[in-house]
């Protein structure tokens, strides 16, 4: 059956190209929102602005009330690193950090595709404990595992931190699943039905499908991992040589008590590579972010 | 299928799990087993913990030098910069802590009465240390109950630093001796800015503020803490009554909030821009060491010491101040308790070693030869720190279980009542009292 | 007399199979599944089950670590409730936090992110900047904070000065130390800002142009299209903001310690805990302090008992929505 199809008229006038009418108030509505936009952004530079600046003072200059730098000292920057064992605070946070996210990914991605891609009994018991420890408080735990840890004896350094990423993180095993779901099903059936076992199909079929959604979780425990404060307070604080950077800065106490220029200059130090870190890492990382909180 | 048969089952193993962990946890009690004789020839690795860092760390690596020097065979492994938590959790955790030195005295009562320390009595009595070397007060803060669990290793004595400059420009020749006194040069020697808020201050005492604490006030008044058997007994002794009156009515002359802001302004304690060093401030109560930092870090400015006023009523008891110190112990995992027994020794009887220590470190000898001993090369302002450590009115704080947290139950209350929050101040000290007594019973067993 | 037909009846037969766990691809799936959970359920083993339940166990017992644990009952629980003097206050802080802290950051986050929606110019740069400080460590943004805001040098107060402004004295001031966290926690809201921008820019278009041929206007389009199109990541954030609160350490510690100027050697964080008058003092400061300063770890365990039971309250809140962690079908 055929049927003849009537070319539709358009009415010109219900259908004419309309330009969209600038009307003032939507001109005043722009400038509104731009405006109060670059007063946020004044507002929220005006910390960086004035670390950087205090970074550049002689300590004398800092304790008075002045706002610009004179002369400018860039000498704090080179001060951050002989006042204080900075580069060894660097180098304990890259061996905490790198090998956190190594060890993480080793043990958290089998276990993530297992919860995402293979039904079996007990899966959603298991996901519901691991949500339980992802959000616990750390400080609820604390006392048995700092026991256990000190029997061990490896209190005074950072392998208590390191170690149990051999064994699993809640938190980036639940993002992993919320990433491995999104791959359909389609293509690890094809897998299997060409004879896979599952780790065949967790190594060449998931995970070259999902390295950004991998890249975004060893990112976050990369970031977790540097910026861990409560850990290293507990475990590390009583051996100096083990302190990373986070707890460094915390601490830093120079011989003659706290001197500003090369404190406010350590904090760029320290911001600065995970700025650089950011920002070659940017799609990954929002998107990282965005589908853990979103797909909510 | 996980059942709740398997729950249970899976919970049961693990607190069996966690029983038997905690059951292996430390061994127990202090081994008060005979020792043997002095051994003849010392040798092997002893491990020294201390909570010094920077300047100060090396001042006792030089001392440690020493000691390697005279013992041939004898290294020491020194680990700086632990304080008292990692001190214990390195005890606790069965690292090898021979010799460990805590900054203060918060620890004796809990490391006597656990045995986290050893107990020196044995080797005392064998080698004949002469315990009569120490000073009373001293010898008081570094046993519990009956156990003598560390020794003192250098003191710190409190009292009044003054700007010699400052008060001659008001006046002023002499120190003030008692606590009128001392609020009355004050008030004159104040200045205040075109606005009205204050520019320098005779003397702030604003409690929490650098070392004002009620520890340190306490001797000026003969205050009590803890009686015989451990109990507070903040609230009968009037001393502490009278302090806290004089100071909230000196506070509230100045003004709390004016007090409040101008003290918020003040630079950090141990760096140059300390208060009493940048003439912010013209007198102030400050341990010894501060005469070290003055060296350090402002040798041109003309100043002088002298014994903390009193209370009015109490001007008998001018001339004692606070004393409290470093104290040394052998950790109870030692394994090798002789060697550690005679480093500890050394840094705790040994004339020629105090004296170093004391130097260095600009803190107060505690044995009588190293008071008076002619190698001290101390500034001259130092000497009224001797004096403090030798008087009779010198008081210290007990030892109690809790460690220092009295101490910090007390300053809480101090600051809500200068602060105008407390109306009725006995009701106040004997919740103090209770609320002390209360955590002192929380350590205790069943 | 029902008569199943021979395809009904095969139907009838799989669906039976698919019930019964032991085929052998089945229980060879389960068998694989479990080896590669076998880690993480370990972990989840020794540092989630063991620990909760030691917790337990030591919030009963007297322990200082050196000694072994002494069973003392109820006692740690009694002093808990009725002559800790410190608990009320810690406690009363970190409630503050959740209800200020949280929703102010949550709140701003939203403005911001529907600020950044709108934007079409440079669009990159403004989520650039407004995401930054997010980055830096927490720690080191502390201490700067407590720099800048410093009463009598610090930038803050100065450039208030200009303006003929008494700047207050912020960290060290016991009713501004907790208001100036809030600003510190505003200023990194952009963890949470990134999340509201991808969701407010993840709105389909076409729910708007509905809503503007129903004759929607702009705020009506916000209740009826925007909102509903947020809640989930609304909710995401209000969890983890309240657990994170909760647990707040780090920053206010920092705080007083900085502030408070006592560098004390050897007293470590003990000594300014708080600063300025308890009014930092979070339950996490206070679990630590009694814990591993005053060498009281079996109170400080009943401390974390207590604390798992409210964070729990808020747990229980979140699982009811897990389901909607599942997307459709995938289960």
């Amino acid at each position: 059956m055929t049927t003849f199809v009537q070319p539709t008229v358009l009415d010109p006038v219900a259908y004419a190209p309309r330009r969209k009418a600038r009307r003032p108030s939507a001109v005043l509505l722009w400038i509104a929102e731009h405006a109060l936009l670059v007063a946020l952004v004044v507002m929220f530079l005006f910390p960086v602005v004035f670390v950087t600046l205090t970074s550049l003072m002689t300590s004398q200059q800092t304790l008075t009330g002045a706002l610009w730098p004179n002369p400018f000292t860039f000498q704090n920057y080179a001060k951050a690193f002989t006042d204080a064992p900075l580069a060894l605070w660097f180098a304990n946070s890259t061996m905490y950090a790198v090998l956190a996210t190594v060890f993480m990914l080793v043990s958290s991605v089998p276990a993530a595709y297992a919860l995402a891609k293979l039904r079996f009994p007990g899966s959603n018991l298991i996901f519901v404990a691991i949500i339980i420890a992802m959000l616990l408080p750390p400080q609820v735990t604390a006392v048995p595992v700092y026991v256990l840890w000190t029997q061990v004896g490896l209190t005074g350094t950072l392998w208590p931190l390191i170690l149990p990423n051999l064994l699993g993180d809640a938190f980036s095993v639940f993002l992993l699943r919320q990433f491995f779901l999104t791959i359909p099903p389609e293509y690890s059936d094809a897998a299997r039905v060409d004879g896979a076992s599952e780790l065949g199909v967790l190594t060449r079929v998931i995970i070259p499908m999902t390295k950004p959604g991998i890249a975004a979780a060893a990112i976050f425990l990369f970031f977790h991992s540097w910026n861990d404060y409560f850990g290293p307070l507990l475990y590390a604080s009583e051996n100096p040589s083990a302190w990373p950077v986070a707890y460094g800065l915390a601490t830093f106490r120079g011989a003659h008590g706290t001197d500003w220029g090369i404190t406010m200059a350590m904090t760029m130090i320290v911001t600065i590579p995970i700025v650089v870190v950011f920002f070659f890492a940017q799609r990954v990382f929002v998107e990282g972010i965005t589908l853990s909180g979103v797909k909510g | 299928m996980i059942t709740t048969k398997r729950l249970v089952a899976i919970a049961a193993i693990a607190s069996a799990a966690a029983l038997t962990l905690a059951g292996c946890s430390g061994s127990t009690g202090a081994d008060s087993g005979p020792i043997g004789a002095a051994p003849t020839k010392l040798e092997g690795t002893v491990s020294l913990w201390h909570f010094f860092s920077d300047r100060e760390a090396a001042v006792i690596q030089s001392v440690v030098d020493d000691f390697e020097k005279a013992n041939p065979g004898v290294k020491v492994e020194v680990h700086s910069g632990q304080d008292d938590t990692k001190l214990t959790t390195a005890i606790a955790s069965g690292k090898p802590v021979d010799v460990g030195i805590s900054y203060s005295t918060d620890i004796v009562g809990s490391f006597c009465s656990s045995g986290a320390f050893a107990d020196l009595t044995p080797y005392i009595k064998r080698d004949g240390v002469d315990l009569a070397q120490y000073p009373q007060v001293v010898r008081s803060y570094t046993e519990y109950k009956g156990t003598r669990c560390t020794l003192p290793m250098l003191a710190d004595a409190y009292g009044l630093y003054y700007n010699k400059d400052l008060l001659s420009q008001f006046g002023y020749t002499e120190p003030p001796k008692t606590l009128s006194e001392l609020e009355t040069m004050a008030e004159k020697m104040t200045t205040l800015n075109a606005d009205g808020s204050i520019k320098t201050l005779g003397f702030n005492p604003l409690m929490g503020w650098a070392e004002n604490a009620a520890a340190h006030y306490g001797p000026s008044a003969g205050a009590e803490w803890l009686n015989a058997k451990g109990e507070a007994v903040i609230s009968q002794s009037p001393g502490w009554t009278e302090l806290m009156q004089w100071q909230k009515a000196f506070v509230d002359k100045i003004g709390y909030d004016k007090l409040n802001k101008f003290t918020s302004g003040l630079g950090q304690e141990f760096s140059a821009d300390n208060a009493f060093q940048t003439g912010q401030v013209a007198m102030n109560l400050d341990g010894e060491w501060r005469t070290a930092f003055i060296k350090d870090q402002k040798p041109d400015l003309n100043y002088d010491t002298a014994p903390f006023p009193t209370a009015d009523s109490h001007t008998d008891l001018y001339g004692g101040g606070y004393l409290t110190g470093n104290i040394a112990g052998i950790g109870k995992g030692s394994k090798n308790k002789e060697l550690a027994w005679a480093l500890l020794k050394y840094l705790t009887t040994d004339t020629h070693a105090i004296v170093k220590l004391a130097n260095g470190l600009g803190n107060v000898p505690t044995t009588k030869d190293a008071l008076s001993s002619p190698d001290l090369k101390l500034p001259a302002q130092f000497g009224t720190f001797l004096k403090v450590m030798a008087d009779d009115h010198s008081m210290t704080t007990p030892p109690s279980p809790v460690g220092a947290g009295y101490q910090q139950t007390f300053n809480d209350f101090w600051n809500k009542w200068q602060s105008g929050q407390v109306s009725n101040l006995q009701a106040g000290l004997k919740t103090v009292d209770k609320q002390i007594d209360d955590a002192i019973a929380l350590t205790k067993g069943p | 007399m029902a008569v199943t037909t021979a395809p009904e009846r095969a139907a009838q037969v799989a669906a039976r199979s698919a019930h019964r766990r032991s085929t052998p691809a089945t229980r060879r799936r389960t068998l694989v599944a479990l080896a590669f959970c076998a880690p993480m359920l370990l972990g989840l083993a020794i540092f989630f089950v063991y620990p909760l339940i030691a917790s337990v166990y030591y919030s009963f017992t007297s322990y200082n670590l050196v000694s072994p644990p002494v069973f003392i009952g109820l006692r740690n629980y009694i002093y808990l409730f009725t002559q800790d003097p410190l608990i009320g206050t810690a406690a009363f802080n970190t409630l503050w936090f959740v209800v200020f802290l949280v929703p102010i950051r949550i709140l701003t986050a939203i403005g911001v992110a529907g600020l950044l929606a709108r934007a079409r110019v440079a669009s990159g740069f403004w989520r650039t900047v407004f995401y930054l400080p997010a980055l830096v460590p927490p720690v080191a943004a502390t201490v700067a904070f407590v720099f800048l805001f410093n009463p009598g040098v610090g930038p803050v107060n100065q450039i208030l000065a200009m303006f003929g402004i008494q700047g207050p004295l912020w960290f060290n001031d016991p009713a501004w130390s907790k208001p100036s966290l809030v600003i510190l926690g505003v200023w990194v809201m952009g963890d949470i800002m990134i999340i509201f921008l991808a969701a407010l820019l993840d709105v389909p278009t076409e729910q708007y142009e509905a809503a503007s041929l129903d004759g929607a206007n702009g705020l009506q389009k916000l209740r009826y299209v925007t909102f509903p199109n947020l809640t989930p990541v609304l909710l995401f954030a209000l969890i983890t903001g309240i657990i994170a609160a909760l647990q707040y350490f780090t920053e206010a510690s920092v705080a007083s310690t900085v502030a408070s100027g006592k560098a004390s050697v050897g007293e470590g964080i003990g000594g300014s805990m708080g600063y300025p008058d308890n009014s930092l003092l979070t339950y996490t400061q206070w679990l630590y302090e009694r814990g591993f300063n005053n060498f009281q770890l079996g109170y400080a365990s009943a401390l974390a008992v207590v604390l798992f039971l409210v964070a729990s309250f808020f747990l229980v809140i979140l699982l009811r929505r897990v389901n909607a962690f599942n997307p459709e079908g995938a289960k």
